[in-house]
């Protein structure tokens, strides 16, 4: 997948604005609120279940929302005029007939949406899958469909992409090259937008992710801030420390035999309540987590995550 | 799908011309291909075209979404009753061609089988055309009836077991329960347009097939249209 390199053309905010989904008595999204920048890759994380996949579906019109909206540059996706040449897409790694080749399949997709067939050779060539093109899709390993979807998902072109776990069955040279090719988008002012759960794959290639779970936002922001919004204290009181900042609010794990990682409070108030309980501090710093430990901490089922408590807090920066 | 659905009129067609070659009546004659009447009556193709082409409707709706190929097809035209309309248009005109096909073939073996019979080909033009034209019109409201109920079920082996509830076990059924009603069954009406009965006109005849087909088609539609796609 080499990166495609295209004129700068107009940029497009994707708005999920109060969006709620419900699925008979179970709200799978509820009152999600966010916005997806363009120029930016956006991670989009939440554990199984979350609401991402149905979360992308309204933005782009496959199911209905049963309160709010989702717009794509201010527009319904079944607003816009040119759909296929707006917004590329990868939702259904499976979405092919599995008699028909590749290069069919993307050549189907293209007279659909009035694509030159031209651009079908250079999108083949493009994902790898030259060499590949006439094999049915059938018989295409999950890696190549993917590929496959990815070709489908740039045919138009787009400003914006809206790709659901487009690093399921890649191999490292394949994520390694989809990385390059997001990058590459948003550096033409794309906005790209990227559910996964491989939490090391975004924490390579996202500028901003958003976190959500059981429907709900729980966090927001660009994923350098985010990482840094927690701070590491050491103390010979961990115990005493950790009910004090606990009952402030923070979110505390021990890390050792004295060690704290404190998230939810800035480091200044951990210091000061560190201060006002008398326990004595032999280091206080901030401490940037790992993707993996800040997504368990945003997204595990402890009380405060749990429903009919009071909400947790939104983490926005 | 479509060299299937291609076997299945040869075989039909050739069943017939077998059946004319070697087949009798109760009493050992050849009764029923000794008219004109008879001939039109024998290749009279259209309630088969109706059911055929009710099946590659259905298979041919349904299966667009157990494959996941209606994602690509809204998202390229999220406008979904354009889309809809569109497939259902392409749907109509293969089973009016594979209604059309049918009856050619039928028509065809059997002209291939008289001659070796005492009886001649006695059909005139004009019954041919009637009995090409009931197919394909059989075989478009067929396909169109097939692809509602492929987009209300959306699932290809639902989809066929509906088709043939809807064409072969529910109008008997109705039947039984309202005699009146069996003028108005598909294939009472398939036989009216093809000029093999006369139980109501054949104006009537072809209004109330397309009310068969446009009905399930409407519902589809509809359904597509406030339904989630995945």
């Amino acid at each position: 997948m080499r990166p495609e390199h295209g004129p700068t053309r107009p940029s497009h905010q994707l708005q999920i604005d109060h969006v709620t989904k419900r699925y008979g008595a179970a709200t799978v999204v509820d009152d999600l609120s966010f916005t997806v920048e363009p120029g930016r890759v956006t991670g989009f994380l939440g554990p199984n279940g979350a609401g991402k996949s149905t979360t992308m579906k309204i933005l782009l019109d496959l199911a209905s929302a049963d309160g709010g909206a989702a717009t794509i540059g201010g527009r319904r996706y079944r607003e816009l005029v040119d759909p296929v040449r707006t917004v590329g897409v990868l939702v259904e790694a499976n979405a092919f007939h599995p008699g028909r080749s590749g290069r069919n399949h993307l050549r189907v997709v293209a007279d659909a949406a009035g694509v030159p067939s031209g651009r079908v050779e250079d999108l083949l060539g493009l994902v790898g899958l030259a060499d590949a093109a006439d094999r049915r899709v059938g018989a295409y390993s999950l890696g190549m469909r993917q590929r496959l979807g990815l070709a489908a998902a740039l045919l138009g072109d787009p400003p914006v992409l809206v790709l659901d776990e487009p690093g399921n069955g890649l191999d490292p040279q394949g994520i390694r090259e989809l990385r390059e090719l997001l990058r590459s988008r948003t550096a033409n002012g794309d906005t790209v937008f990227v559910s996964s759960h491989l939490l090391a794959e975004v924490e390579h290639l996202a500028d901003d992710v958003i976190v959500i779970n059981r429907g709900k936002l729980v966090a927001s922001g660009p994923l350098s801030d985010l990482q840094e919004t927690a701070s590491l204290v050491r103390t010979g009181s961990p115990d005493t420390l950790r009910t004090v900042l606990e009952s402030a609010g923070g979110v505390v794990e021990i890390h050792g035999l004295n060690a704290l990682v404190v998230r939810g409070l800035p480091i200044d108030e951990v210091g000061e309540h560190a201060h006002h309980a008398g326990v004595v501090l032999h280091e206080l710093s901030p401490h940037a987590g790992s993707l993996e430990e800040l997504f368990l901490d945003w997204t595990s089922g402890d009380s405060r995550h749990d429903a009919g408590t009071p909400e947790r807090e939104v983490v926005t920066l | 799908m479509p060299w299937g659905f291609l076997a299945v009129l040869v075989t039909l067609s050739a069943i017939n011309a077998i059946a004319v070659a070697f087949g009798t009546d109760m009493d050992g004659s050849k009764a029923f291909i000794a008219t004109a009447e008879d001939q039109q009556s024998l290749v009279g193709f259209a309630g088969n075209a109706m059911m055929i082409a009710g099946l590659f409707g259905a298979i041919a709706v349904a299966r667009e979404y157990g494959h996941g190929t209606v994602v690509p097809t809204f998202l390229a035209e999220p406008r979904r009753y354009r889309a809809v309309s569109a497939q259902f248009t392409a749907v109509l005109v293969g089973g009016g061609v594979l209604g059309f096909a049918g009856a050619a073939l039928t028509v065809a073996a059997v002209a291939l089988s008289l001659p070796a019979t005492e009886f001649g080909f006695l059909m005139t033009a004009g019954g041919v055309a009637q009995v090409l034209a009931a197919a394909a019109f059989a075989g478009a409201t067929g396909a169109l009836l097939g692809a509602g109920i492929g987009a209300v079920v959306r699932n290809t082996g639902g989809a066929v077991a509906g088709a043939v509830v809807v064409l072969v076990i529910a109008p008997p059924l109705v039947v039984q329960l309202a005699s009146e009603a069996a003028s108005w069954i598909p294939n009472t009406l398939n036989t009216v347009v093809s000029g093999i009965t006369t139980e109501v006109s054949v104006v009537a005849a072809i209004v109330a097939l397309a009310a068969w087909a446009i009905v399930p088609a409407a519902i589809g539609l509809v359904a597509v249209q406030r339904r989630d796609v995945v």
